[in-house]
């Protein structure tokens, strides 16, 4: 029993006493191990902004910031710098972009990704001195779309950061947040508006939105090169400030689309219709509507080139000489940053305005060939439908 | 034992009773610090610091800790220097903290240090295991860093982080030698030239390998026996 | 999400970063007890063991009670108490209720409180900053590491033991050039989580 106590006695000892010395340790090195590890930080931040001098984080609850941003920091020479978060081809990329005073980027970098491609490697050395009002024009990468675009984006968020942290404001809302904004703005009875399908011919309309609560619509119209919106109210008066030439241009376009209606086409009716139209309808105005679909890369013919086997469906309105009046892809599971271009309104909009002659002159995309071509071809065959159903064939 | 004069405590940690390379203690740093000299230089001393400190302390404390407890006191004395000594460094030489890692940590666990404990400072006078501590500091540095050379010199082609610009220009360089297989590679070719040079000369190796290690009893010998194997 | 990470855990530290073949940790009974297979098989279980249960009393005791009163560097020390107080516990407690287990798992139990994988693998689930199912998923692929390598080394070493070497190289010289290639064989995992899990 005593040596019991003993042994207990003599190993409590001996603990007590290396605490002590460990503290005493402790208490020497802390804040030496301290002031290292806010250098290794500093330098750290460096890396982005040479000139950088001295970094202090920034309480990021003070400000509202843009989502993407996980840290930032400013630098005692005016500028700052910012670590965000971008989604890019695979999991999140994590860049860190510096911005001096003058609002110019002064190096990104990216510090973690599992890209494959490696263009997120030397993109940030692109992006160097670009500002806010030019960092949208510097191109991505080929290839590589998805993250550079990603990258971009991020860096945007840190310009747009350092105007915050500079005291100014900025414009942190989506393309779709400003859409939705604007088109509240020419008719605020409006709400939640989605867009509408153009089967009418239309003079210079490139779009138009129908408000959700049925206080009307909005239509887009060009004025010296500018977009302008135009509300009109459920009967088709327009709403909004405009000059008399627009005003009427636009009623009489509302006029059309107000009395225009749908009738459904019995396809079957015709032997040589081309398999891949599903559906057509016949505008009161004597326009088709069509709803086809296309082979991209997920159904290229019987060939299942993706787990997802999916055509590319698209809603598309043409005369009965077989003008193109819109086109619109509904549907589509093609690669995500590659093929999903065809969703884009940019590029179904290439097709309206062509014909029989001209819709081949749309260019297909390198590097997405099999949608591009597949799309353009599914096109080729509306045209020749409508042609079967005039009785011209 | 006790008749050991000072020098001789202190010159067999060199090569007659290297701590690497003939009694095979402490493997996992001599694998894993051994890519660069840097990392392995320190490493080296490191371990000697906490060697000799823990030599130092456990024989003077040699009369007041009671048998039962003598490992786990053991413990204590050589994890509190090493905790200590990885502040010291993280403080002082951070670069080389980063190098070591984990690995500084683990130097409690390091056979070399219990085994030198419960080998020698725990029988013997402050002066003898001072110099025992010396002179296996200095034997595991000098093995890490026969290691290290030939691994960093013919691995990546540098000595020290400074580029020997023959090698590398000229490709002669082997780049695994510098990873993990290398390392393990390195290891066994070495112990073979030990074997080779020092046949027939070196002690009876099981007493100094086993008797020392802590875990001996429990490895069944099985280090004991790869050793004696090799002779 | 949550599941893939765990799982993207769990298999880089069986194969990619294997413990034993590519950090060197434990790996003096990889050395000394990889002889047979079934040896093999007890001191991975034996290890696999140790250190969940490790795992599972440290991470709470840094976390608990040394971050909070600001003495993270006694993280050592008291690791390293708390891990050979815990393989005496096991072993009396394995000796009185499963007498069974004890006998097969019992006499690796006290080698491995000098095995620096099992400090090494708790301290390193601090560092990472894994909570506390990481951690234990952590531990328990770098457990499963380490009986894959032992008993993938056993069944070569039991053929080096046959073979003719020359005399300086036998016993540690060969076994560790025979580790060697297991380890090198190992490097071919590298780069399999990040791509085809991640």
């Amino acid at each position: 029993m005593k040596n019991y106590i003993k042994s207990i006695i003599s190993l409590t000892v001996i603990i007590a006493l290396v605490t002590v010395a460990l503290s005493v340790t402790n208490f020497v090195t802390a804040p030496i191990i301290e002031k290292n590890a806010g250098a290794a930080a500093n330098e750290a931040l460096l890396v982005v902004m040479p000139d950088g001098g001295d970094f202090t984080q920034v309480d990021m609850t003070q400000y509202t910031l843009p989502e993407s941003v996980i840290e930032a920091y400013t630098a005692s020479n005016g500028g700052c710098v910012v670590k965000l978060s971008a989604t890019g081809y695979g999991p999140d990329l994590i860049i860190m972009c510096g911005v001096d005073a003058d609002g110019n980027v002064t190096g990104a970098v990216c510090l973690s990704s599992n890209e494959t491609l490696g263009a997120e490697k030397t993109y940030g050395d692109t992006l160097k001195g670009a500002t806010i009002d030019t960092v949208e024009d510097i191109a991505t990468v080929s290839g590589a779309t998805m993250t550079t675009s990603a990258y971009r984006n991020a860096v945007k968020d840190a310009l747009n950061t350092a105007i915050i942290l500079g005291g100014g404001s900025a414009d942190l809302r989506s393309d779709e947040e400003i859409l939705q904004d604007n088109l509240k703005a020419a008719l605020p009875a409006g709400e939640n508006f989605t867009e509408v399908f153009i089967c009418e011919k239309l003079e210079n309309v490139s779009g138009i939105y129908e408000a959700e609560n049925g206080a009307g619509f909005v239509y887009v119209t060009t004025v010296n090169d500018e977009e302008l919106f135009v509300g009109v109210d459920a009967n088709g008066t327009v709403v909004s400030e405009a000059t008399d030439d627009v005003k009427a241009n636009i009623e009489a376009a509302a006029k059309i689309m107000l009395s225009t209606s749908l009738k459904e086409i019995d396809i079957s009716k015709y032997a040589d219709m081309p398999s891949n139209v599903e559906k057509a309808y016949k505008t009161n105005s004597g326009n088709y509507v069509l709803e086809i679909h296309a082979s991209g890369f997920g159904k290229n013919g019987d060939n299942y080139y993706n787990p997802s086997g999916e055509y590319i469906y698209i809603k598309i309105a043409l005369t009965n000489k077989g003008e193109i009046i819109s086109c619109q892809t509904t549907k589509q599971a093609e690669t995500d940053g590659v093929g999903s271009i065809c969703k884009d309104k940019e590029f179904s909009s290439q097709y309206v305005g062509k014909d029989e002659t001209t819709y081949t002159d749309v260019d297909i995309v390198a590097g997405v060939t099999l949608t591009t071509k597949g799309y353009q071809k599914g096109i080729g065959q509306a045209i020749k439908a409508v042609k079967i159903m005039e009785g011209v064939a | 034992m006790s008749k050991q004069n000072n020098m001789s405590i202190l010159l067999k940690g060199l090569l007659r009773e290297n701590p690497v390379f003939v009694l095979i203690l402490g493997t996992c740093p001599t694998l894993a610090t051994t890519s660069t000299v840097d990392g392995a230089l320190g490493m080296g001393l490191a371990t000697m610091a906490v060697l000799i400190c823990s030599n130092i302390v456990i024989s003077l404390l040699r009369k007041f800790i009671p048998d039962t407890v003598r490992i786990p006191c053991y413990i204590v004395v050589i994890a509190g220097f090493v905790t200590i000594v990885q502040m010291l460094i993280q403080a002082f030489i951070p670069d080389l903290y980063k190098t070591l890692g984990v690995y500084l940590a683990l130097i409690t666990v390091n056979c070399i240090i219990l085994g030198r404990a419960e080998m020698f400072a725990g029988k013997n006078s402050v002066g003898k295991s001072a110099l025992d501590g010396i002179g296996m500091g200095i034997g595991f540095t000098i093995a890490l860093l026969s290691m290290a050379i030939i691994r960093e010199v013919i691995g990546t082609g540098s000595f020290a982080g400074n580029e020997i610009s023959f090698l590398v220009e000229n490709g002669l360089t082997i780049g695994f030698l510098a990873k993990a297989p290398g390392g393990l590679l390195v290891y066994g070719l070495l112990i073979a030239v030990v074997n080779k040079i020092t046949k027939g000369k070196l002690i009876k190796k099981k007493e100094f390998s086993c008797a020392g290690c802590p875990s001996a009893e429990a490895c069944n010998g099985g280090c004991a026996e790869a050793v004696k194997e090799g002779e | 999400m949550e599941v893939k990470a765990l799982i993207i855990i769990l298999m880089s530290s069986v194969l990619v970063d294997n413990y034993v073949l590519n950090r060197f940790l434990g790996i003096c009974p990889f050395l000394g007890v990889s002889k047979k297979v079934n040896q093999s098989v007890g001191m991975g279980a034996a290890v696999i063991f140790v250190m969940l249960v490790a795992t599972a009393v440290t991470w709470p005791i840094q976390t608990f009670i040394l971050n909070p009163l600001n003495m993270g560097y006694m993280q050592t020390i008291a690791f390293i108490l708390i891990i050979a107080t815990l393989v005496q516990f096991i072993e009396i407690f394995l000796k009185k209720v499963i007498p069974a287990l004890h006998k097969s798992l019992g006499v690796y139990l006290p080698l491995i409180t000098t095995n620096c994988a099992v400090l090494g693998v708790t301290i390193n689930n601090i560092t990472d900053g894994y909570n506390f199912l990481e951690s234990m998923i952590s531990s328990l692929g770098v457990g499963l590491g380490f009986l894959l390598a032992m008993v993938l080394f056993s069944g070569m070493r039991s053929r080096i033991e046959e073979s003719e070497v020359p005399e300086s190289f036998k016993g540690l010289p060969v076994t560790l050039v025979a580790a060697s290639f297991i380890s090198m064989a190992f490097f071919g995992f590298a780069g399999i989580v990040e791509n085809i899990l991640a």
